[in-house]
């Protein structure tokens, strides 16, 4: 005799006349997790002869694993594939390729009862981006911080990223970009990592701990480009130096110049690019912070997705941010200032977009 | 080793949760949209994710009693998906009155109907198993899958009277059966 299941292998269920509704990885992970539960639970009452069995292998486990040197290599631990995407909550696709591209390393350390397992490593020559694994005896809120921030080695400023998300009960996965944004590392990078302590978010106290980390990563192929081209309207200028592509990214190094009559007249400017191809990819970018001599010259650099590789044109609109703000010109000041007219508050405005043909 | 295309089957029979993970990367989208569109009217999407999981932890339990390549598989998992939407669909109707588009629920509820939704359903497998072919493929679309007589008539290109006329028959040999393991049950206690 068939049960439901059995009778349903031959029933007349169309899978097409259902509308698939697109999943996030996010949503994925969440249906695994509850999976996983479930079934764990279930294993839970498969009998003791398990059980001691388990117990045992955990004995010869825990002995060969005090026998050898801490960090150890886990394996197999992560339960998110993609760390990388399922942490693009906006689901905008910047990594969709990192995964395929990173190196594993699974190098764990446990501390103060929080073991952290650096899980994937990719580095561009610009940026290293790391997955890491949180497993903690205790719940650490939403969204918990992490203190120590990545040194590379070679580069005399680091702009860094991060951002941790609950996955599980006491499991969180988390994603950090270091960017030298002085740049000066080559093909390898060598990279140490003491997170200090970790904040959990809710009222609990800081979690001090050893948790320290030395690797060195290998830059992936890259490609670069370079422009030279430039845009400019009303006292703001922006020009494209180069463009480094990567199996799963590129990257836009720029700088943003603004005059000195608009310098005297408020703060900062900050230009946006946003990018396009022919083929009408949009593609999102994420920003890595720049560096200059002063407010008004500063290189910038923003890392975008994968590259379509039939794209033969980038189609860049520099968008112009600022924070000029005319109510904030004092009254005693000299009313022979000019004011632009343009710049009122909250204004923003794009300049000329800028064509790069992309060498086939 | 992973799950792919071709072996993921294979593995899932042998309960490799890489296999369970593989299925949810491939198939989500999918039962999301059976589970959306049964479940629709309940406006409750608490509901509608604890559907997707039970679907999932049913394949994973069940997964033994599936035939076939992928392409059959997919159409397991889809049934899976309408017959646990429908079954969610049910439960959440007893509790409160409304019309569904997707079930006659209320219009033609007879005993038989109520037996049918019993809600220890073994014996009422069994006697599927014992109907004929057609018949069996008729009651398992009608009482599991939600299906209404029409679609079942465009399915299985009969009429939609030999339709009704098997399935009176058939719930007469239900009905008949079903009496026969109560009145059992009643004297065992």
């Amino acid at each position: 005799m068939t049960d439901i299941y059995g009778l349903l292998n031959k029933s007349n269920v169309d899978p097409d006349e259902f509308e698939e509704i697109d999943a996030t990885e996010f949503e994925k992970a969440k249906v695994k997790n509850a999976l996983k539960q479930s079934i764990g639970k279930k294993k839970k009452r498969t009998g003791w002869k398990t059980n001691v069995a388990a117990a045992s292998v955990m004995l010869c486990l825990s002995a060969a694993a005090l026998g050898s040197a801490f960090p150890t290599y886990a394996s197999g631990i992560p339960v998110i594939g993609d760390i990388f995407k399922y942490l693009d909550i906006g689901n905008t696709g910047m990594y969709d390729n990192y995964k395929e591209h990173s190196s594993a390393l699974n190098l764990s350390k446990e501390s103060s009862g929080v073991k952290v397992t650096i899980n994937d490593v990719i580095y561009d020559r610009h940026t290293v981006s790391m997955t890491f694994t949180l497993e903690s005896d205790q719940d650490l809120g939403e969204n918990p911080t992490a203190q120590g921030t990545p040194k590379l080695e070679g580069s005399e400023a680091t702009a860094a990223l991060s951002t941790i998300s609950k996955v599980g009960e006491n499991r969180y996965v988390g994603l950090y970009q270091a960017t030298s944004i002085t740049g000066g590392i080559g093909d390898t990078v060598n990279i140490t990592w003491n997170l200090g302590s970790i904040n959990p978010t809710d009222e609990q106290k800081e979690i001090q701990g050893d948790w320290e980390f030395a690797f060195a990563a290998n830059a992936t192929d890259t490609h670069t480009l370079v422009s030279g081209q430039s845009a400019e309207q009303d006292g703001v200028m922006v020009g494209i130096e180069k463009i480094t592509i990567t199996p799963m990214s590129f990257i836009v190094y720029y700088t943003q110049a603004v005059s000195e009559l608009l310098r005297n007249q408020g703060q900062g400017v900050y230009i946006d690019l946003q990018i396009k191809d022919d083929l009408g990819n949009v593609y999102t970018g994420q920003d890595n912070g720049g560096v200059g001599r002063d407010s008004s010259n500063i290189s910038r650099c923003k890392s975008f997705g994968k590259l379509d590789p039939n794209a033969s044109k980038l189609i860049v609109t520099p968008r112009v941010l600022n924070s000029f703000n005319i109510g904030e010109v004092a009254e005693d000041e000299p009313k022979d200032v000019p004011l632009l007219p343009k710049f009122t508050k909250s204004v923003d405005f794009v300049l000329d977009d800028i064509v790069i043909e992309l060498d086939k | 080793m992973k799950s792919n295309d071709s072996n993921f089957i294979q593995r899932l029979k042998r309960q490799k949760e890489d296999a369970l993970e593989f299925i949810v990367d491939t198939y989500l989208p999918l039962i999301k949209g059976v589970a959306h569109k049964v479940l629709a009217p309940l406006n409750n999407i608490g509901v509608i994710d604890e559907c997707i999981n039970d679907v999932f932890l049913s394949v994973w339990n069940n997964a033994e009693k599936f035939n076939g390549d992928s392409n059959d598989f997919k159409k397991w998992i889809c049934a899976i998906a309408k017959f646990k939407a429908i079954d969610y669909l049910r439960k959440a109707s007893k509790e409160m009155e409304f019309a569904s588009e997707h079930m006659e629920l209320n219009a033609e509820k007879s005993a038989e109907d109520e037996l049918i939704m019993l809600e220890n359903r073994a014996e009422l497998i069994e006697m599927i198993n014992g109907l004929e072919p057609v018949e069996r493929d008729i009651f398992i679309m009608k009482f599991f899958l939600g299906f209404k007589t029409e679609d079942i008539s465009a399915k299985l290109g009969l009429t939609r009277a030999s339709i009704e006329n098997r399935i009176y028959r058939g719930k007469k040999k239900l009905s008949k059966s079903l009496t026969n393991i109560n009145m059992l049950g009643e004297n065992g206690t």
